[in-house]
């Protein structure tokens, strides 16, 4: 059964994907190709940030708990390259605001899902053993798609000249967090883990 | 389960934020909290024995198994591998598994055997030769048992003990938070070991004035037995044997290097392999010593052959012979000198002959100077044991020693088979004292019983013993894993070889065409758990994801309704601008 629940965890990953290209419209307009080009500047783009990390960001040696923040922020700020590997392919087709995102969402979310996701799901749901995760890696490339789709109009919406001005400032918030979700979860969790032990130290002592 | 709960929140919120948070938290809960998770667990197994003596196959003939796991409870056995705890196991619940064709049998033992209580000891002591009699297709194996091992064993006890009495609902929520565990083994299907060699070592110290002097032959087998083979460390049956004849060894060496005490007899030491299976090291030896050689000491004057044998333990000395001795023999020297000893200088000691014939029909012989009985060489065994079949001789329990607290009270009778330093010490006097009585035919020039020669600097050193008893009890050594190039092989020839002269090796292997033993192999094997979900789980999941999607499918064809309804919330507010 387990080739079942290899199964079972593609169509969970796949399936919505397959759905949202279908029923949005996209097919009419013969936009394989343009996800597929897309799903190619997410490839090339995501080349260039391990490279920069590679060489700017050596492996930083220091304690094993403390959270190195400043490292972690310049790490996160390259992701800010995402932004503008969307706003490139979305530069280069001609159309209509939504027809632009959703081709760019698209393929940027597909070519994340086959290059992240394809391999463990095929070497482990595979196997004998059955872990939670699969599950959880399938349903997450869901949650990822919305949040490409959403990345992708919040950056069509910075570059538009005619947004209005009371717009601005939520939209750059908005980018902002598209960026530094991660090392803001991380913040978040390492203050809280702090918060924790200080007040439980002071309990009990 | 708290580390698996926030590595999955960790994962979530590298992600995607608050999505994760409406949807996905509840039911990650829901799904991750009743247990706690496990991965695959690998672990070690031993084999039970698997062997053929005389054509007559004996143990388990299987050795791959890829079955799911059950405890005995469980209403269903067949093709699963049933997991069994020592403290649970019963002859009859290991009958009960066999006979609906259970795929696979696992015995966990604790990881201490010496805390065992005693009468556990005994039952299972009694069982492993019945065990081993039945020959089984199920592979069966033993596991040492660690936490990992203990929490899969309650989590397959909860499951297989609620199997046929709960609701559809609770049926479906068992399915999917129960926990099944597939036991694989990695290697491959046992197979005969061509070509195993048993090794045996003999020494000697000769005996000073002229040609022709009688022989004492000193024999103990070195091997040892059990249930599964790499697990019988073998203390008392026949660690304390080996030790014994080491520690003579020594003394007599010791003796014969000053010209004084330089006596008229040949020493012989033998240590045997394949001791267990039928004494086939001294069955050889003693064949190619009588028959293909022209000269050996074995042909000429053998005053009698001891062969020693579980003398590490118990408040009793028994001689076992085929043959009453008759006055006047070296034998009958021996018997009388032991009684001496033993009256005068031990009398805590309760010795006594044992008359049992040598019978060829049984399918194995009893002790091992039966051996050298059948080739007319006269012969007695020394054992603190009664009777050949007592369960302790070839048994997994046989351990160096056991914790105080499974001993019952003082003066009760002792806890399982292990070995008691201070009764190995005065045992090895004991023989030391009677030998040299004979050798030096101490009696007849009027030598007081209690005249004690091994004293001072040449008394039984009781921390040689301790050491050369624990080193071999530090590894297993059944038959089946002691090979020419064994470290136990070389370093007992090392020994003999510092005490002894004309230190040889001596192989048996067994006859191509009629072999008297086949071992086999594939004896220890890595097993692994992992867990599985029942199959209705995929299922289950399988409806719930065409659900899901069928919903996404819906949602996103009637978007626009979804948008204005989103609209509608959100316009009154900015309706008010």
């Amino acid at each position: 059964m387990t080739l079942f629940h290899f199964g079972n965890c593609f169509a969970l990953a796949y399936f919505p994907y397959f759905i949202t290209y279908k029923c949005s419209g996209l097919s009419e307009y013969n936009a394989f190709w343009r996800c597929v080009q897309a799903g190619a500047t997410y490839l090339f783009v995501q080349l260039c940030k391990m490279l920069f990390l590679a060489t700017f960001f050596p492996t930083w040696e220091g304690g094993a708990g403390v959270y190195d923040f400043v490292g972690e922020f310049m790490k996160a700020t390259v992701d800010l390259a995402d932004l503008l590997g969307l706003h490139l392919v979305m530069s280069r087709n001609a159309g209509k605001g939504e027809y632009k995102i959703m081709v760019a969402a698209m393929g940027w979310a597909t070519a994340e899902l086959v290059m992240s996701r394809c391999i463990p799901l095929w070497v482990g749901a595979r196997g004998i053993e059955f872990d939670w995760k699969y599950i959880q890696m399938s349903f997450d490339s869901n949650i990822s798609l919305v949040h490409y789709i959403a990345m992708a109009a919040v950056v069509w919406m910075f570059t538009r000249y005619d947004l209005p001005k009371s717009f601005r400032l939520p939209v750059t918030v908005l980018l902002g967090l598209c960026v530094y979700k991660a090392f803001l979860m991380e913040c978040l969790d390492c203050t809280a883990k702090a918060i924790l032990t200080f007040y439980c130290f002071n309990t009990f002592m | 389960m708290f580390e698996e709960a926030s590595e999955v929140f960790d994962n979530m919120f590298k992600s995607s934020f608050p999505l994760t948070f409406i949807v996905f938290i509840p039911a990650v809960l829901i799904l991750v909290s009743p247990l706690p998770a496990e991965a695959a667990h690998e672990f070690t197994v031993y084999r039970m024995q698997q062997y053929d003596l005389q054509g007559q196959p004996y143990g388990t003939r299987n050795a791959i198994l890829n079955t799911e796991a059950r405890t005995v409870e469980a209403e269903v056995l067949s093709r699963r591998c049933v997991i069994m705890r020592l403290v649970d196991f019963s002859y009859e619940r290991y009958q009960k598994a066999l006979r609906q064709s259970a795929g696979a049998v696992v015995i966990i033992l604790p990881k201490n055997m010496s805390t065992m209580p005693q009468d556990i000891v005994q039952q299972f002591m009694e069982l492993e030769p019945e065990m081993l009699a039945t020959e089984t297709i199920v592979p069966v194996y033993f596991a040492l048992e660690d936490d990992e091992l203990l929490s899969i064993y309650t989590q397959t006890l909860t499951s297989s003990s609620s199997q046929g009495s709960s609701s559809a609902a609770e049926v479906l929520i068992h399915t999917a938070t129960a926990n099944g565990f597939q036991m694989v083994t990695s290697g491959a299907q046992s197979k005969a070991v061509s070509d195993w060699s048993i090794t045996s070592l003999e020494g000697r110290l000769a005996g000073t004035g002229g040609e022709d002097l009688p022989t004492i032959v000193l024999v103990a087998h070195y091997d040892s037995f059990g249930v599964a083979p790499w697990l019988s460390y073998g203390a008392d049956s026949n660690g304390s044997g080996v030790s014994m004849l080491l520690e003579l060894a020594r003394l007599f060496s010791r003796l014969y290097t000053y010209k004084r005490t330089h006596a008229g007899y040949n020493l012989l030491f033998f240590v045997s392999g394949g001791g267990k299976f039928n004494y086939q090291g001294t069955k050889r030896w003693l064949e190619d010593n009588l028959d293909h050689t022209d000269s050996s000491l074995l042909q000429d004057n053998v005053a009698f052959v001891l062969c020693l044998d579980t003398l590490g333990n118990g408040d009793s000395l028994h001689l076992h012979v085929s043959k009453p001795p008759k006055e006047g023999t070296p034998q009958y020297a021996l018997l009388k000198e032991l009684e001496t000893v033993v009256s005068s200088q031990y009398p805590e000691v309760k010795f006594s002959m044992v008359h049992k014939k040598i019978n060829l029909a049984d399918d194995t012989l009893a002790w091992e100077h039966e051996r050298f009985g059948i080739r007319r060489l006269p012969a007695f065994t020394l054992s603190h044991l009664n009777s050949h079949r007592e369960a302790q001789r070839s048994s997994i329990m046989d351990v160096r020693s056991v914790s105080p607290s499974s001993r019952h009270g003082a003066g009760e009778h002792p806890a399982g088979p292990h070995v008691d330093l201070r009764k190995l010490s005065r045992n090895t006097k004991l023989i030391a004292e009677a030998l040299a009585r004979v050798i030096y035919n101490l009696t007849e020039k009027g030598a007081p019983g209690d005249l004690q020669i091994f004293t001072e600097q040449m008394q039984v050193q009781e921390e040689q013993l301790s050491s050369v008893v624990d080193w071999l009890t530090a590894q297993p050594r059944a038959a089946q894993l002691v090979d020419k190039d064994s470290s136990v092989v070389s370093t007992l020839e090392y020994h003999l070889g510092r005490y002894l002269k004309d230190v040889r090796r001596h192989y048996v292997k067994a006859d191509k065409r009629d072999p008297e033993f086949v071992f086999y192999d594939q004896l220890k094997q890595t097993m692994n758990a992992y867990r599985v979900k029942p199959a209705i789980f995929d299922l289950l999941l399988a409806v719930c994801i065409a659900a899901y999607l069928g919903v996404i499918y819906l949602a996103i064809q009637h978007f626009g309704v979804l948008y204005s309804l989103v609209r509608r919330i959100t316009a009154p507010k900015t309706k008010q601008h």
